[in-house]
């Protein structure tokens, strides 16, 4: 009996240790708990994500998210042909991206059409490795942290602390009410959600959010959760980087080129071994175009957020992971394949005084670009090949979660 | 009745403290007295804070250029008292990050406490040091950018200085780019070429900045802000007459430039107000 009376008082102290550094926010013990979602970060990838405090990752979240993200039912319609799922035009064997190979919505000017048929202003962008952008989403980064801007009149969509335009969350409402993508409206989408049994999305709810209300905010939530985790980290490169693979001759010649001013000089806007998501996430006019003002302005451009004279024609240098099933490429699709890119930043630069400063190569002793010799440019692309990650285009946790039900879409 | 005076009354106490002693955060000696220190970073062109992207200034060599951003790093600031003794600012932040694109950057609010008492100058590297710049330290955007290729002997640039300048071509006036960056140089054999299998050697091109007039004093729990100003024009001016039509387009692989700028680059930095 006196033993038993030794453990209490040798447990105390432990106890009192844990209850004292908690951090007490008042809250009572929640009833229901989602089970926190292991996000890995790779070896070299940074450290900070962008996960809003109000929307953490949960299993539960996530999973949910995914039926969301294949279901064709997100339109808010049900009949075959009006179905549109975001794996519509972000398609997994094209890493998340729309592909120039796509089976229905690629023009051949290299924008997509929505669903009732409207064509969009601009190229579709891939979606892996959001959760380490901190510079806004889209083109022009127009969605990010501090856009106070709710809603949109274009779109009929009220102001509502729900549509906000700051995070991966805000791109589900814009998806489904663009009528150059779903061409709906998130009430529909919701009402029709709320009477769907298969799957049993109420069930899903209530695992991911506590009740089975479905609502637009969780939906948000949701596909936003499962985008974040889709991680793409294991190209030949990456492999290569870790020490886990080698880079043929080629390869690492066209490394080289790719990592030196004196060669292609793509580091500085896109990364590299140092700087493994192979973007900045920053915003650059790359010197496709000679006129930005006037009949010429995009008003989907840098400039259209920041009001910065400097950002007129930049947008937003992309990952060059999974380059090769990009395409259309550039912020309007203008090329179709990888070729036509390298051609274009080979020799195809044009001059304006909005060129971004790292836009070096556009006076002698080069010309209009990085003036590269074939072999040079063989070696740059078997580089660039080489940032295609395999594991990606097939990874099972990303995939349809049901090919069996005919509304869960992917292309 | 000892022993219950030992369970019931001695051993909660100890949890109690053990507690408290668990969750205190350790920041060195409270008791000693100090101060706070401020760095506030300034970019100026003749004077006159730098008016970014637009045309208009005129270097040394009568190049007609303009800024559009600078990025940099100093490192190991070191603040020297009047009896001799150091302090170096090394408690959170040894290397320092600054990019005009970023606003919050240019305000350095200093973690380390600074010990009471008058200081007769600080200095800094500016760059990172040999023993410091390695590859992969910084995972996180905006440090991460900086990254210097390893085929160039890795690290992070020292400075990414971006603008433009004005080139006549067939009676037509372009502005032309010019990338003034800084980081590790290398030696090719033969000099002639630039190709990253010739490097034979490495060049460190950090270097050390006493900031001129940078005396202050500081006394308990007083924060002491001090401004510290990059005269752009410095870098194209003194002792090296910088002509962009010369030197190009950008500078990574062409040590000699990257000289030039080193020595130039050690009259680029004064002190403004210290308050």
């Amino acid at each position: 009996m006196k033993k038993k009376h030794w453990f209490i008082w040798l447990l105390l102290p432990a106890l009192f240790f844990t209850v004292g550094c908690k951090d007490d926010n008042g809250d009572p013990d929640p009833v229901w708990q989602a089970t926190p979602y292991d996000f890995e970060i790779p070896i070299g990838f940074p450290t900070r994500l962008n996960i809003p405090d109000d929307n953490p990752l949960t299993v539960e979240g996530v999973e949910l998210g995914r039926y969301l993200f294949y279901d064709g039912r997100m339109s808010g319609r049900t009949h075959p042909d009006s179905l549109m799922s975001c794996a519509s035009c972000h398609r997994q064997e094209r890493a998340f991206d729309l592909g120039a190979d796509h089976p229905y919505y690629t023009d051949p000017d290299g924008r997509p059409w929505g669903l009732t048929g409207i064509k969009t202003p601009h190229a579709t962008l891939p979606l892996f490795n959001l959760v380490w952008n901190h510079e806004g989403y889209l083109w022009n980064g127009m969605i990010h942290k501090g856009n106070t801007n709710l809603g949109s009149v274009a779109y009929n969509i009220p102001a509502l602390p729900e549509y906000h335009m700051k995070n991966i969350e805000s791109l589900v409402w814009m998806g489904i009410a663009a009528p150059h993508e779903m061409h709906g409206h998130p009430d529909r989408t919701v009402a029709l959600f709320q009477t769907i049994t298969d799957p049993d999305y109420p069930k899903l709810f209530e695992r991911a959010f506590g009740t089975p209300e479905i609502t637009y905010e969780r939906m948000s939530k949701a596909v936003a959760q499962f985008i974040r985790t889709i991680v793409s980290s294991n190209s030949t490169a990456h492999k290569a980087w870790r020490g886990e693979a080698n880079f043929t001759d080629m390869e690492r010649m066209g490394w080289m080129l790719f990592m030196t001013e004196e060669g292609a000089d793509c580091f500085h806007c896109h990364g590299g071994d140092g700087s493994p998501l192979m973007t900045t996430h920053l915003f650059y006019n790359n010197a496709k175009d000679t006129c930005f003002t006037g009949v010429c302005a995009n008003p989907r451009d840098r400039y259209a957020v920041t009001g910065n004279e400097r950002d007129r024609g930049a947008f937003k240098a992309t990952s060059l992971i999974n380059i090769e099933h990009q395409g259309p490429y550039m912020h309007d699709g203008r090329f179709a394949t990888l070729d036509d890119v390298i051609q274009f930043y080979n020799s195809g630069l044009k001059y304006s005084e909005y060129a971004h400063p790292l836009m070096h190569k556009l006076f002698p002793p080069y010309y209009n670009g990085m003036s590269l010799n074939p072999i040079q440019l063989q070696q740059l692309k078997a580089f660039l090949l080489s940032l295609t990650d395999n594991e990606l285009l097939t990874n099972p946790k990303y995939s349809n979660p049901r090919p069996d039900n005919p509304f869960f879409i992917s292309w | 009745m000892k022993k219950r005076l030992l369970f019931q009354v001695l051993l909660p106490l100890v949890a109690v403290l053990l507690v408290f002693a668990g969750c205190k955060d350790d920041n060195g000696d409270p008791e000693a007295p100090a101060g706070k220190l401020v760095f506030n970073f300034h970019h100026t062109v003749d004077g006159a804070a730098v008016t970014f992207d637009s045309a208009g200034y005129v270097n040394e060599a009568g190049n007609v250029y303009e800024v559009n951003e600078i990025q940099y790093f100093i490192s190991d600031v070191t603040l020297h008292r009047t009896d001799g003794g150091k302090v170096v600012l090394d408690k959170e932040n040894d290397i320092y990050y600054i990019d005009t694109d970023i606003p919050a950057t240019k305000r350095w609010q200093v973690f380390d406490a600074i010990p009471e008492g008058s200081y007769t100058s600080i200095t800094f590297t500016f760059g990172i040091s040999e023993q410091k710049n390695k590859s992969f330290m910084f995972v996180n955007p905006p440090e991460v950018n900086m990254v210097w290729p390893e085929f160039l002997g890795g690290g992070y640039h020292y400075l990414k200085l971006n603008g433009k300048f004005e080139e006549e071509i067939g009676g037509t006036v372009y502005l032309r780019p010019f990338n003034y960056h800084m980081g590790i140089g290398q030696i090719y054999d033969p000099p002639t070429t630039t190709h990253p299998d010739s490097i034979v050697g490495f060049a460190q091109n950090y270097f050390e900045v006493e900031l001129p007039n940078s005396g202050f004093t500081i006394a308990k729990d007083q924060t002491v802000e001090i401004d510290v100003i990059m005269q752009v024009e410095e870098w194209f001016k003194n002792p090296n007459i910088w002509d962009h039509h010369y030197w190009g387009n950008f500078t990574m692989q062409n040590q000699a430039a990257m000289q030039a700028m080193k020595e130039n680059g050690e009259h680029v930095f004064i002190v403004g107000e210290i308050k």
